[in-house]
Order: structure tokens, then C-alpha cells, then sequence
């Protein structure tokens, strides 16, 4: 079962904050389900995660990351 | 010494390990309150934490962290600013001057209202406002040769900010026989300096600058732009920083001369000295 992560509470920068850090804590190989709004969100935080070597698939408002 | 902060790490490595396995046992999802900062500590510093240097373990040793900023001046201001706004556990600030009308177009910490304020409590006051999740502790003394070792002891890092070679020396030294990290600096006219001192392992600032310059300005005499001083005092902090996280690049083994004039950064490199008096027995 992926971990997950719900960030619709929050706006940038914080929702990607929020993702990177909890990165942080698992270990490489590892999958975070994130759950999102549609737009700003949807549109940075995989742009980020990819950014920061992740490997990333959005599924709807999920975004699905695993850890590099 | 960093094993306070490895320690600290390690904790915290332990504990996500730990709380990432009752959340994997449970699936649900991840409460923020599960974080190692709280939530007030993820807004103010998450323009810091979104940057890929600086993390979990970047914060966590911040904050546990016990630094000295010796000197609330030109230099002082800029550093205590913003390790106060970047999260420093304890920042101990020292100063034992008043402040003057003179001072004010580069020390940032002091207005106009605060003349004559002894300048410790003047800059404990405003960064307490800044942040007030931290500890500050303001000392009302002149660093000197006699107390310096008392002042230095226990702490994780000093920002030497003092305008005076022979308090840099007496920092310096302090530093060296307690084996706590040190970042100098100078400023002087268009001309600054800024040194990364692991005692011990790098270069101190004695062994590159074994003697004081013979010509060197009274620092009241030697005038200085405030951005200047500001932008010496700005890269003293980030050197701050970046050695509390662990962060690569410090200005270790070598000093960087900086001229505003030419807007020209050196990196000069520096080696230990084998018979340095305040570390060639380390």
C-alpha cells in the first residue's frame, strides 16, 4: 500500500513543501500517493518532484511519486 | 564539533523510520502533525525547506542549534537577522556599545529611537519580533581574551562580527581550543572578507592572517557604504548557515576577498600552518 499525502488544504509553496519533505522520509524505491486540487497544484508539484529526480505519473488529481 | 547535530539526525532519521512504519501498517493518510516541525515551523521557514540543499535534517539542526554572533553592528545586523529568521534555536548575541547616530546607515538592527540603547538589547528586542520561536540571549560584555573561552564553550558555531583585530584573534583562538566552528569576516571601505574556520581540520583565521595588518584603519576612521557591509554581513550568514546544514561549498581552506568596487569575488585558498599558535597543536 503507497503512502499518501493529501495537500488539498494547502497553496504553493507549500504544497510542494509539503511533498518534498515527506520524500525526505521514505526510502528510495518508496511510493507517495498524492492528492491534490485541480490547477496550481496539479501543474507544480509534479513539475517539481520531476524536477528533483523523481519519477511521477498523474492520474486525475493524484500524482503519484516514487522516490529516486 | 558537529556530533550534537549527527546525533540529532540520527534521531530524527529514527523516528521518521519509526512513524513510517505505523502509517504503513495503518495506510492512512499522512497528518501533517506527523511532521518533525509543527506546522507554524513548515509556513515560516518553507521557502527555505523547498529548496533542494535544505530539508528536514537542514531545520531539525537549525533548530537545536546554539550560536554566537559576536558583534550586533554593520556585520552583526545582517547575520542575527537572518539566523533568527531562518530558525536558530538559541542565538546568543554580544555586544557591549551603545547605540549611535552614526551607526545607523549600516546597522540594520538599530533605529533611530534606540540611540543611546545598549545595542544588545536593542537588537534582542527586534529579533524577538522577527522570530519569536526562538531564544535569544543578549550579553552586555566586551569579548576580551580572559572571558572568551567561557563564551565560546558549548556553542555549535560563532559569527565573529566584531571590527577589531584583536577580538578576532581572541574569537579565534577561543574557538580553536574549544574546537567550535567559526565564520569571520571583515569589512573595510569597498573591501570585505569571508573565512570558514573548522579548527582542527581547515585553516584558522590565524594561520591565514598570522599577524595584524600594520596598516590597517581604525574602523571609525575607514568609512564604509551600509550595502557593503551588508552584503559581507549576507554572505557571513549564508556561510552560517550552510555550515549549521551541512550544506557543501563553505568557504573552508581558503577566505573570500570580496571588491565592490570591481565587483570582483576571489576565492583564495589557505592551508593549515604546522606551527600556529592557536591550532597547530589540534
Amino acid at each position: 500500500m503507497a503512502r499518501t499525502l493529501d495537500i488539498t488544504a494547502f497553496t504553493c509553496p507549500m504544497t510542494w513543501v509539503r511533498t518534498k519533505l515527506e520524500l525526505e522520509r521514505m526510502a528510495p524505491g518508496e511510493a507517495l500517493e498524492v492528492r491534490c486540487r485541480e490547477g496550481e497544484a496539479l501543474e507544480n508539484v509534479p513539475r517539481s518532484a520531476a524536477a528533483a529526480g523523481h519519477a511521477v505519473e498523474v492520474q486525475g488529481t493524484t500524482i503519484r511519486i516514487v522516490r529516486a | 564539533m558537529n556530533s550534537r547535530r549527527g546525533f540529532l539526525r540520527d534521531l530524527a532519521a529514527a523516528a521518521a523510520q519509526v512513524g513510517s512504519a505505523a502509517r504503513e501498517a495503518t495506510a492512512e493518510p499522512v497528518a501533517p502533525a506527523s511532521f518533525p516541525l509543527s506546522d507554524a515551523e513548515l509556513d515560516r521557514y518553507g521557502r527555505q525547506l523547498a529548496l533542494p540543499e535544505w530539508g528536514l535534517a537542514q531545520q531539525a539542526a537549525l533548530r537545536e542549534a546554539r550560536v554566537l554572533v559576536v558583534g550586533t553592528g554593520a556585520l552583526g545586523s545582517p547575520v542575527a537577522l537572518y539566523l533568527a529568521g531562518a530558525g536558530v534555536g538559541r542565538l546568543g548575541i554580544l555586544d557591549d556599545d551603545a547605540v549611535e547616530l552614526s551607526n545607523l546607515h549600516r546597522q540594520l538592527l538599530h533605529f533611530t529611537p534606540d540611540v543611546g540603547v545598549p545595542k544588545a538589547e536593542s537588537a534582542a528586542a527586534k529579533l524577538r519580533f522577527l522570530n519569536p520561536d526562538i531564544v535569544i540571549e543578549p550579553y552586555r560584555v566586551r569579548l576580551e581574551p580572559a572571558n572568551a573561552g567561557a563564551l565560546v564553550e558549548g556553542q555549535d558555531l560563532v559569527v565573529d562580527c566584531s571590527d577589531a583585530f584583536a577580538t578576532r584573534y581572541a574569537v579565534n583562538a577561543a574557538c580553536c581550543a574549544a574546537r567550535v566552528p567559526l565564520v569571520e569576516a571583515g569589512v573595510s571601505g569597498f573591501t570585505g572578507l569571508v573565512m570558514s574556520v573548522r579548527p582542527g581540520e581547515t585553516a584558522c583565521y590565524r594561520c591565514a592572517f598570522p599577524a595584524e595588518p600594520a596598516d590597517a584603519p581604525g574602523c571609525a576612521e575607514a568609512g564604509v557604504l551600509g550595502p557593503a557591509a551588508g552584503v559581507v554581513g549576507s554572505l557571513q550568514a549564508l556561510e552560517a548557515l550552510r555550515l549549521l546544514g551541512g550544506v557543501e561549498g563553505a568557504l573552508l581552506d581558503g577566505f573570500l576577498q570580496i571588491d565592490l568596487l570591481g565587483a570582483a569575488f576571489v576565492r583564495v585558498r589557505t592551508t593549515r600552518r604546522p606551527g600556529c599558535p592557536d591550532c597547530g597543536a589540534l
